[in-house]
């Protein structure tokens, strides 16, 4: 299979602290990657580069083919951990807002979406709770179309009810032609979503592989190895 | 860059329109309730109220791009399939548009006023032809380029300190860069009208030597970009050119900044 | 479902399956859900579901029709055969546990023999 995420000794520092140390990944046409770690451990730093918020300091990073930039912008789907959206606006102009940058923006399904997450498009942003808000950021994101998503900890700090209707939307709007990237350290909410997991530590990758292969090499659930790997 | 120019807009128009309300009222109280002999005070306050107004406005378009630097909102914005440029441009785009629509406003308003309170009636063609005269016009077009590169300098230095500070959030350090570039870019275009003191006349369009030109009535001590007489307005080729120049290197060079440097 | 922690999670699946099928919950000729629908009712990976779908496929107990879903094989046989492979790995647990009571082979089977007629 193809892989349309190449990271090749992709290394990043601030003045001299290393945030990613010379990390090789790659990601899979059709495969959801989840990036596990703790806080610190370098995956929104490893996100922030993917989507052109950060730059490298070393390495290359291919996404379709093409270097990070306008182009691979219109095929990255992505759910910052942060309330993104314009305080001025309401849902409905949020919708107009994706439907006008992105050509892939499906309205119908962001509308069977909405209704899903129960909200309504009347609603100001700045009036959304916590839950609400991942809600509403996911439906946008989710209601595109794109090559690949990528999803910064879409169900920290949400009730279980919003967790609940979080996974769900996901899987049934993952579409088996595009390539999901999902940062999390809460592993045990999210492992039966991923097909590969990468651990992130000190910005280096220290295990990665099929999350089925590595349930059964280490008869352990991917939770108990993230433990067993974060604990000391 | 159209799109993005509308939601530019849609951001904006609240707080422009909520500046203009207040100056409308403020110049209605200012005109009605100052006695009528003391013209001149009324002048200095309505000129006041006009310069506050742009510079609320300018304060507040300069502090939106800071936010796209430093809050959350420039996760979308810099996520967006635009160019750097595009994103910059139509930010400039939009500010000056503002700055037409709440000087044109403010402008008339007043002279309406002036015309009600001293119970004359409004000379409409007098008052055309003097809009209409080239020097006026000229002033005007020299206003918003000073002002829109200033706000390109403005960016740019916001823009740098951003990338030069990564994450640290000293407040006033694109201050200092945009003084210390303000300093220098004026110190070059001194420089170059020092070396070219080829001055056009705004109303023939004749072109003059400072050094040489006995037309001149007052002393030009200091080279500078424009100056006036009693009849004429006048303006350095050269040190105008610069001044486009430099500003269309200043654009790019933050658009260059937003699109491939910056560090969210 | 729950699952449990040191299996595939596509294993699991394939378990759950076939202890439907052998159950009789699920007859043959039946439709499965689709990898959708069971992706989202177990809150797994639709690649997981469509790995299990394919090694039960590999294995003769469903097939595919284009467009259609994926079914429960309709020949008798290769359900039987599933019951009663299910059946023997059933009784060899329960054997090597009953052995370890340190029962005799006659024994064994006389305490089967009583438990089934209580059942009755």
């Amino acid at each position: 299979m193809e892989n349309l995420v190449e990271i090749k000794k992709l290394s990043k520092n601030y003045f001299n602290k290393k945030a990613l140390d010379n990390l090789d990944l790659t990601i899979e046409e059709g495969k959801v990657l989840g990036i596990l770690g703790p806080n610190g451990s370098g995956k929104t730093t490893l996100i922030k580069i993917l989507t052109g918020l950060l730059r490298q300091s070393k390495g290359e990073v291919l996404i379709d083919g093409h270097k990070v930039g306008v182009y691979t912008k219109s095929i990255v789907s992505y759910l910052p951990d942060r309330n993104f959206l314009y305080n001025w606006m309401t849902i409905e102009d949020a919708f107009k807002f994706y439907s006008d940058f992105y050509s892939d923006f499906d309205l119908k399904r962001g509308e069977e979406l909405l209704d899903f997450m129960k909200l309504g498009k009347d609603m100001k942003i700045t009036s959304l709770s916590k839950g609400m808000t991942e809600k509403l950021n996911l439906t946008l994101v989710l209601s595109r179309k794109a090559k690949l998503y990528i999803l910064d900890e879409p169900i920290a700090g949400v009730d279980p009810v919003a967790r609940d209707q979080i996974l769900d939307a996901i899987i049934k709007n993952y579409d088996s032609n595009s390539s999901m990237i999902i940062t999390t350290h809460l592993v045990r909410d999210m492992e039966n979503l991923f097909d590969d997991v990468a651990f992130l530590k000190d910005g280096e990758v220290i295990l990665k592989g099929n999350a089925e292969e590595l349930r059964e090499e280490k008869g352990k659930s991917i939770d108990e190895i993230y433990k067993e790997i974060f604990s000391e | 860059m159209g799109k993005y120019m509308k939601y530019e807009i849609k951001g904006t128009y609240k707080v422009i329109l909520g500046i203009l309300a207040i100056v409308l009222i403020a110049t209605t109280v200012l005109y009605n309730y100052t006695a009528k002999n003391e013209s001149s005070l009324i002048i200095a306050l309505a000129s006041l109220l006009i310069f506050g107004t742009f510079l609320s406005a300018f304060l507040y378009i300069v502090g939106s791009f800071r936010k796209e630097l430093y809050e959350d909102r420039g996760y979308l914005t810099f996520t967006l399939p635009l160019t750097g440029n595009q994103i910059l441009g139509a930010k400039l785009i939009v500010a000056f548009m503002w700055f037409l629509i709440l000087g044109a406003i403010t402008v008339s308003y007043n002279i309406f006023m002036m015309a009600k309170t001293s119970g004359e009636t409004i000379n409409f063609k007098e008052l055309l032809s003097l809009i209409n005269s080239s020097e006026i016009i000229s002033f005007a077009i020299m206003i918003l380029i000073s002002g829109i590169s200033t706000l390109i300098l403005i960016y740019f230095s916001m823009a740098l300190s951003r990338v030069t500070l990564r994450n640290r959030k000293i407040g006033g350090m694109w201050f200092i860069i945009f003084l210390i570039l303000s300093a220098f870019i004026a110190w070059i275009q001194m420089k170059i009208v020092t070396i070219s003191p080829y001055y056009i006349n705004l109303k023939d369009w004749s072109i003059v030597n400072s050094n040489i030109s006995a037309l001149f009535q007052i002393e030009i001590d200091n080279a500078s970009l424009m100056f006036s007489t009693e009849d004429y307005f006048y303006i350095n080729i050269a040190g105008f050119i610069t001044n486009i120049i430099t500003g269309i290197i200043l654009f790019l060079g933050t658009g260059h900044i937003i699109e491939k440097k910056i560090d969210l | 479902m729950e699952f449990n922690d040191n299996l595939p999670i596509y294993l699991q699946i394939i378990n759950y399956l076939k202890r439907r099928i052998t159950s009789g919950e699920i007859s043959g000729g039946d439709k499965l859900p689709s990898v959708r629908e069971l992706s989202s009712k177990l809150k797994v990976n639709p690649n997981t579901v469509q790995r299990a779908y394919q090694e039960l496929e590999r294995e003769d107990l469903v097939f595919t029709k284009r467009g259609m879903g994926t079914f429960v094989t309709e020949d008798d046989d290769v359900i039987m055969k599933l019951k009663k492979d299910t059946a023997k790995e059933v009784i060899s647990n329960f054997i090597a546990e009953i052995k370890g009571l340190d029962f005799d082979d006659d024994e064994i089977i006389e305490i089967i023999l009583n438990e089934i007629k209580k059942e009755d």
